[in-house]
């Protein structure tokens, strides 16, 4: 019997997942956990010869509105020669962002036009999008499907000359509703790029992304990314997230 | 042996002939499987040091080989409909399978990077839309001249043109790719005119325009050949023998060569068309011989049969003297020029054997009746003895004349320009040469050079090792030891791995402190090894760049320093004044981090290893020629000299105009050495065979002077000492000392006759002065189809192969007997 209702319960909840919806939750998961957060961050970038580059930072977050504007703050350690090198993210909703920089080497802040978000992040195979979340707003998403423990869709862009791909599909977990691989087609129906979640771990009741991975079939590259000692709900305030961080991140 | 040979043929003439057909139809068949080689990179051996140097270059920096479109419009592309035509061609050339699209530059594919007034900076696409204006249009235009990268690589200094560079996958797909790209030329609209080059697409229309020419100017050279013998015998059974002789001979060879796998490159295509006037050389000796003593009744079987007999011997020589002159060629280091030395070589040998066995078979099982109408020997023997008699008598004049010759001919010889250039093998009217003028009339240059900066301190390497090993930690020291026993990582991606793993460790250890040592000594022994992110060392490069760009050699080099003073200038004030290197190391590091921040992070890879160490100076130049590439060398080096590279840097070259230039100098010296060794050879069998110093030295004088003669021809009239040239001269001396051979070998004998040296000469200005002069007109006009070919060395060849069978004929004819008379004393004893 107690069976019966869980399993009703679980048909219910089901039933009621329209699209919208699952692309909020997996929004919500993916990039507002918590209301802040902070955590270290490794990358390893691959050719396809094999060589390796590293970069190593911490990030922070704080959301200003639940699945609306959120603050970013990226602040790198290694390698050594980019120490103290920083990115702060004003992500908004409903306009482009705001971008800062500060290099140290050079003493010299400056503002970044976020217009497109689709570039590099530090000559990754990620992008900024990537890091900082694209706005679901800006595509047409579709439930084509699900298996087992996966919802299936797929998303077409509204304005395809703002992006380099045709369209991409997401395999979104139907627990955590973390999209565990993005696929990324072009206009010859070719997969040239994903994303791929490779760990998740629970960390105070959110489920994080501990370990992912961009492919790109093109270069041949990959970048992976670790994370290690994620943290939320930490108290950052606004004021963490103002110019001044940008020569002074939090310790935090 | 002769006899038992001849006896052979003779006995057993149809089982002779079966055979002969059975080997050469199984042997032949082989031809079907030929693959062509057009690549200029195989004029070195796979294993040539600065090929394998060059391909670890291009695999290091992903030097794609590109093809280039170029767009030219007289009245400037910068104007909306030549840019709408441009982002539609490079997109859909982007799409063409087989290109390497992420590497594809167009003004549509890369990016620009600039500040607005307000000093955001914006990283974009400079041209992802068509502009809709003349203004926008123009504001792209004004971008461009920003970019020192994409200025005059991308779009000419004068606007009129501009260029998008395909790179793909494998060159030998170029052919279909670049009549793909033809197809999309073909949909756009306006007044813009389209090129395409590159040495990819010349190496495969060049491969196409082999084919053609094999097909053409092969059986050509045999129906030349066939009308002169025509013309000579007036039998068409009779000269079908050495038709089937030298077609046989043609066909073994190339089913060889082809069935043991090798590829048919520029020069084995031209193996067929060597063979085939020479493999019938033989034929016609024996075939005047036998026009000679046959006659209607005589008894067929003992006059050939004797005809072989005396002319086993020199047959056997000459072909032997001729296949030393081809074989040389296996003395010069270029691949391609080796397997045609030696399979030409071969295939003389072969044609010898068919001769001697197929021709007397031929004869025998020809009917009496077919031979009953074979020409004697007419006019031209008239004209003969009027030519020895000529040159008996004004044998000082000769003499004089030549020595003369000889000396303008010397001076000639030191004028001589070495001199090559792929993209000249094709014809001065052909699209590829038009293309090649035109963009590199606009552009900077379309001919790639690299010079490759590596930095390593080997020293320096040991002292980290050192440092690292003493600290004290045993869990280090393992972890040490087995990270550095990999030989298969480079120092740096050891040192990276070792970091990882220090790092990861000390998050959990107790005692962080060894973890933490390690990790500062490797992070100093990287940032140190970063040695081009250093201001100092980029700063070496801006002013070899300086040096350059003023010696006017080269059109424009692209290097590091340019990304870094161009993402510096925007990260400022985005003035000119900014335009400039930062001071620190760190400061580099940062502003190539806002580089990767684009939408093409991996351009970057082209100029430097991830690492820092190496870096890579991209030079455009105007001309693929050889000559121009060394001049830039010998400046380069000059450069070096009057400021020598930093401590630990070592230079190299690279690239595809740089390996024409190598093979180039390894051809000359290689042939130098072929063609002394052949020399000697030829020498010592000369005085072996006539056991005679003396007639050594006659055998040699008239090649000796035909070849001084001809390079003397080349070097006074301009024309360059290329490929096809330097072959030449191993050629002239396989192929004229048969000359030479015939004259002294029957002067001799008949003296042995006659004792006597006037009826000597007279009866030398008979059948045999008219058997070497048929000859000389067979080879020398057998080449002439050669004239017509579509790529330049076969015309080149085919115009200096026939006049030096001219000259060398009439040397021999003229020299030998009045030489011989100032020595009679010495020559004949």
């Amino acid at each position: 019997m107690k069976y019966l209702i869980l399993l009703l319960l679980v048909w219910q909840v089901q039933a009621e997942m329209n699209v919208e919806t699952i692309i909020e939750k997996a929004n919500m998961a993916s990039f507002y956990a918590g209301d802040d957060g902070r955590s270290d961050a490794r990358m390893m970038i691959v050719d396809a010869q094999g060589n390796k580059q590293m970069r190593q930072f911490v990030i922070w977050r704080k959301d200003i509105e639940d699945g609306g504007d959120q603050s970013f703050l990226v602040s790198f350690s290694r390698p050594a020669d980019v120490k103290g090198t920083v990115f702060l993210v004003h992500k908004k909703a409903l306009a482009d962002d705001d971008r800062w920089l500060y290099l140290p080497a050079l003493d010299l802040e400056k503002r970044i036009a976020a217009s497109d978000n689709r570039s590099s992040f530090v000559g990754s195979d990620f992008f900024y999008e990537d890091v900082s979340g694209r706005h679901p707003s800006a595509d047409e998403h579709q439930l084509v499907g699900d298996d087992e423990a996966h919802y299936l869709l797929k998303s077409t862009p509204k304005d395809s000359h703002a992006v380099e791909f045709a369209y991409y599909t997401m395999e979104i977990d139907k627990t955590t509703f973390l999209p565990m691989l993005v696929s990324y087609y072009d206009t010859q129906n070719k997969k040239y790029r994903e994303v791929e979640v490779l760990t998740v771990e629970n960390i105070k009741g959110h489920p994080t992304v501990m370990q992912s991975k961009v492919s790109n079939f093109n270069t041949g590259g990959h970048t992976l990314m670790a994370f290690r000692n994620p943290q939320y709900d930490i108290g950052l305030t606004d004021a963490d997230f103002s110019s001044r961080s940008l020569r002074n991140p939090p310790d935090k | 042996m002769s006899k038992a040979i001849s006896n052979v043929a003779l006995n057993k003439p149809k089982s002779v002939m079966f055979l002969i057909l059975l080997v050469t139809m199984i042997v032949g068949i082989f031809i079907i499987r030929i693959e062509v080689d057009t690549d200029p990179e195989n004029m070195l051996s796979p294993e040539q040091a600065d090929r394998v140097f060059h391909n670890i270059v291009k695999n290091k920096f992903q030097l794609h080989d590109m093809m280039v479109v170029g767009v030219v419009n007289d009245a400037g592309v910068f104007n909306p409909q030549s840019l709408a035509n441009m982002l539609t061609l490079a997109n859909q050339v982007d799409d063409i399978d087989g290109v390497v699209s992420y590497d594809l530059m167009a003004l549509s594919h890369v990016d620009n990077i600039s500040q607005d007034e307000s000093g955001v900076l914006n990283f974009q696409w400079l041209m992802k839309q068509a502009p809709k204006s003349q203004s926008d249009a123009d504001w792209i235009a004004a971008q461009v001249t920003r970019l020192p990268l994409l200025q005059n690589t991308l779009v000419s200094d004068d606007h009129k043109a501009a260029a998008i560079y395909v790179p793909i996958v494998d060159k030998n797909e170029s052919h279909r790719i670049s009549l793909e790209i033809k197809e999309i030329i073909d949909t756009l609209k306006g007044e813009d005119q389209y090129h395409i080059t590159g040495l990819p697409v010349a190496e495969d229309t060049f491969g196409y325009q082999m084919f053609v020419q094999m097909g053409i100017s092969a059986p050509l050279a045999a129906l030349m050949i066939m009308l002169l013998m025509f013309w000579y015998f007036r039998n068409w059974k009779f000269i079908a023998a050495p038709m089937i002789v030298a077609m046989s001979t043609c066909l073994i060879v190339m089913g060889v060569m082809i069935g043991m796998g090798y590829t048919v490159h520029i020069m084995s295509s031209m193996i067929p068309i060597f063979l085939m006037p020479i493999a019938v050389v033989d034929s016609i000796h024996i075939m005047s011989d036998f026009t000679e003593n046959y006659q209607t009744g005589s008894d067929k079987r003992q006059v050939i049969s004797e005809v072989m007999h005396d002319l086993f011997k020199p047959m056997l020589f000459t072909s032997i003297t001729s296949a030393i002159g081809f074989l040389s060629l296996m003395l010069t280091p270029i691949p391609p020029v080796q397997v045609f030395g030696a399979f030409v070589g071969l295939g003389i040998f072969l044609a010898f054997i068919l001769t001697i066995v197929f021709v007397p078979a031929y004869l025998i099982v020809l009917k009496p009746d077919s031979l009953s109408n074979l020409q004697h020997r007419s006019a031209e023997s008239g004209a003969m003895k009027t030519f020895g008699a000529w040159a008996l008598n004004n044998r000082l004049k000769l003499v004089l004349m030549f020595a003369v010759l000889l000396i303008f001919s010397a001076w000639g010889v030191s004028k001589i320009q070495i001199n090559d250039n792929p993209v000249r093998w094709f014809k001065s009217d052909h699209p590829i040469r038009i293309a090649d003028e035109v963009l590199n009339d606009h552009f900077a240059g379309t001919y790639d050079a690299y010079l490759v900066f590596k930095y390593e301190n080997k020293e320096a390497e040991v002292a980290i090792e050192q440092a690292i090993r003493e600290v004290q930690s045993s869990a280090v020291q393992t972890k040490v030891n087995e990270v550095l026993a990999d030989n298969e990582l480079a120092k740096s991606a050891q040192w990276q791995q070792l970091l990882t793993w220090a790092e990861e460790v000390a998050f959990i250890a107790n005692d962080p402190e060894p973890y933490l040592s390690v990790m500062a000594i490797i992070e100093q022994a990287l940032s140190d090894q970063r040695y081009f992110q250093k201001p100092t060392s980029l700063a070496y490069l801006v002013n070899l760049q300086k040096s350059l760009q003023e010696s006017v050699l080269v059109g424009k080099s692209n290097g590091l320093p340019e990304v870094v003073k161009t993402v510096y200038r925007e990260l400022k004030s985005g003035e000119d004044k900014d335009y400039q290197l930062p001071e620190t190391s760190a400061g580099v590091a940062q502003t190539l981090l806002q580089y990767q921040s684009s939408h093409r992070p991996h351009d970057l890879w082209h100029f430097v290893t991830k690492d820092f160490s190496e870096t890579v100076l991209w030079l455009q130049l105007t001309s693929g020629d050889n000559q121009d590439m060394t001049q830039v060398m010998q400046w380069v080096e000059d450069y070096v000299k009057n400021n020598p590279l930093p401590d630990y840097v070592t230079m190299k070259w690279a690239g595809k105009t740089y390996l024409n230039q190598v093979w180039q100098q390894e051809m000359v010296a290689g042939m130098l050495t072929s063609l002394l060794s052949a020399f000697v050879v030829v020498f010592v069998m000369m005085v072996l065979l006539f056991r005679s110093l003396v007639f050594g030295f006659l055998a040699m004088l008239p090649l000796s002077i035909t070849i001084t003669f001809i390079y003397g021809l080349i070097g006074w009239v301009g024309k360059d000492y290329d490929m096809p040239i330097a072959v030449l001269s191993a050629l002239t001396l396989g192929l004229s000392v048969d000359f030479a051979i015939h004259f002294l070998q029957r002067a001799r004998d008949l003296y042995k006759q006659h004792r006597d040296f006037g009826l000597t000469m007279k009866l030398m200005f008979e059948e045999p002065a008219t058997a070497i002069s048929r000859n000389a007109v067979v080879i020398a006009l057998g080449f002439t189809p050669l004239l017509v070919a579509p790529l330049m060395p076969y015309v080149t060849v085919g115009f200096f192969l026939a006049s030096i069978m001219a000259v060398s004929a009439v040397v021999t004819l003229l020299l030998l007997p009045a030489t011989m008379m100032y020595f009679k004393k010495w020559v004949f004893k």
